[in-house]
């Protein structure tokens, strides 16, 4: 009876808005007091995050990120795909497209996409002859696009929480989020304007693009060089994320000099390490909580119960799919992969779904989530963004939540496109 | 209030420059350690070192978050109550959220403490010598930080909304 009365308290407090980290904590507290467990476990459980080997690669990679927004990176590679794939129908979009999956991969899906290239894309695509119902779309389902593209975020903090070799889960996600850009594509091209007697059309001219990518070579080779340095076997992932943090800081301080030392640093790494505060507080907290779920066997109580319902792996996969939608839209997706992974990955084990295709899947959905109504947050960021009222982003963003579906059914139910690599 | 302001400004101040050190020195000697890998040489520190230095930035991020009322949160009823024009509601409810965020820290201090005091009596060396009941130390340390943060953003929002957490 106690029990389900600090549960509901535990949610009452959650719903009021309570941050998550003091959430997910107060649970722990009280779970390990009610088994008669010294409180001492909750802060022995927080302690473990500082053994993990790959902690740092996210307030590294997250300062790098940040950095790039803050400079003026955003349109120097705008300029640089622009010039390279803007003659193609609708290239100005796919380009839109390509460096949102980029800005993402670096900064891991915080808002910071919209926030800092919505603003440039949107009178671009405007002035190109795109509806606004559809450059509104695209921005918004951009925010979370590359998300399954190393060196992001989320991928590392997955890989953190469930103990999944993040070098895999990297390769792992570039067929998926291949997948997702292709038919975000193809839809840019149907909705591209129409060209009158080639008025609108956009010519290839080689000197331009050699321009911009004289202009912007030092930052457009970042992905290639991380993707490289650790397939390659030259770095590993951590040796990745200390290098790229100091080399974006050194070009766009002292190369392009977008970045001042005194002014613009200390308030870049505080923008950073105040979400990375907030994304590991949660994960310390969650720690000892989901642990306490695994010590009493709950995933294996819902797995039982769930095998009455459930009877194979493709029936657990579409259910997964539809639950990870919900969660993606009422949680941020460094909340979900702290509370929701550690549950799903015994139930997953056995029913047979292999735990990197299990993490591109949860990504892809969170992706998704992201993007849905009634309380997607990237609808929000948008709407506060462009300061359009957020039923006009619900209706824009529908296709592309279509299409993003589309795409997580054939990322569910082919996962030969996650795990060829390893076969 | 003005006291209160003050020690609210020295808090961010403190965090900020904090923050700033600790990630400018984990770029430097996690790059560091990479370079004099490939003469064939490890230092040994560099990693838990940098790992506890992540930790602890995580308590200073924590409590600019707090500052800047963005900590991740399941905002369903606050936001509705926001949506609807209930100003007064809304500000009961930031108030009821920072006396029961301020009262689980004060938990989680007793509990770090309590680990501290464990891991004292059967403490090993992690760096430097370093024995690791010290360096368990930074969770009650940044608990009560985030505390002090937590209890000086209260406090001001009897004066102004600063209080309202996103």
């Amino acid at each position: 009876m106690s029990g389900t009365i600090a549960a509901l308290g535990i949610f009452f407090l959650a719903i009021l808005g309570t941050p998550l980290f003091i959430i997910m904590s107060l649970a722990a507290l009280v779970a390990f007091s009610f088994s008669g467990v010294e409180v001492s476990a909750v802060a022995q459980e927080f302690y473990r995050i500082s053994s993990a080997p790959t902690l740092m690669t996210i307030p590294l990679f997250t300062f790098a990120g940040y950095l790039m927004a803050e400079s003026k990176s955003p349109m120097r590679l705008l300029k640089l795909a622009e010039s390279g794939l803007g003659w193609l129908p609708g290239g100005i979009s796919i380009v839109a497209l390509i460096v949102c999956a980029f800005f993402t991969a670096f900064t891991g899906a915080s808002g910071v996409t919209i926030i800092a290239l919505g603003g440039l894309i949107y009178p671009i695509l405007m002035k190109d002859g795109y509806s606004e119902k559809y450059t509104l779309g695209m921005i918004t389902a951009s925010g979370s696009l590359g998300l399954l593209f190393p060196p992001s975020l989320p991928i590392i903090l997955y890989g953190l929480v469930a103990k999944v070799d993040i070098d895999k889960l990297f390769k792992a996600g570039l067929v998926p989020g291949a997948v997702i850009m292709i038919i975000l594509s193809l839809w840019a091209i149907y909705n591209s304007p129409k060209i009158d007697n080639g008025s609108n059309h956009k010519k290839f001219v080689l000197k331009d693009f050699l321009f911009a990518l004289k202009e912007s070579w030092l930052e457009a080779v970042l992905p290639i060089a991380v993707l490289v340095g650790i397939y390659g076997g030259f770095v590993t992932v951590t040796e990745a994320a200390a290098f790229t943090a100091l080399y974006v800081f050194v070009i766009e301080v002292f190369i392009y000099k977008d970045l001042s030392l005194k002014q613009d640093i200390p308030r870049v790494i505080v923008d950073s390490m105040s979400l990375v505060g907030g994304i590991l507080l949660i994960l310390c907290c969650a720690l000892g909580f989901t642990n306490f779920l695994v010590d009493e066997e709950v995933p294996m109580k819902i797995f039982g119960l769930m095998k009455e319902f459930l009877h194979d792996k493709y029936s657990f996969l579409l259910f997964l799919n539809v639950f990870l939608l919900i969660v993606g839209c009422l949680m941020d997706i460094f909340s979900a992969i702290v509370v929701v992974v550690p549950l799903i990955i015994p139930i997953a084990n056995d029913f047979g779904v292999d735990p990197v295709h299990l993490a591109i899947i949860f990504l892809a959905n969170l992706e998704i989530g992201y993007l849905t109504p009634p309380v997607g947050i990237n609808l929000f960021i948008g709407s506060f963004r462009f300061n359009k009222p957020i039923t006009e982003l619900y209706r824009a963003s529908v296709p592309f939540l279509l299409l993003l579906i589309l795409a997580l059914i054939i990322i569910t139910y082919v996962p030969s496109l996650s795990l060829f690599w390893f076969k | 209030m003005k006291i209160i302001k003050q020690f609210d400004s020295l808090l961010e101040k403190t965090a900020t420059y904090l923050l700033v050190f600790s990630v400018l020195t984990m770029l430097s000697i996690s790059s560091l350690s990479i370079v004099v890998r490939w003469f064939q040489y490890n230092i040994t520190w560099i990693d838990p070192f940098v790992r506890h230095l992540v930790f602890f930035c995580t308590f200073l991020g924590g409590v600019v978050a707090t500052g800047q009322g963005t900590h991740i949160g399941i905002d369903i009823l606050g936001k509705f109550v926001e949506s609807k024009g209930m100003h007064n509601l809304k500000n009961i409810i930031s108030k009821v959220v920072m006396i029961a965020s301020m009262a689980v820290l004060v938990w989680l201090i007793k509990s770090g403490i309590d680990f501290t005091k464990v891991e004292m009596e059967f403490s090993k060396k992690e760096f430097w010598g370093i024995d690791s009941g010290y360096l368990v130390m930074l969770i009650p340390i940044g608990m009560t930080f985030l505390l002090l943060r937590f209890l000086t953003i209260f406090l001001l929002s009897f004066e102004n909304k600063k209080g309202e957490l996103a």
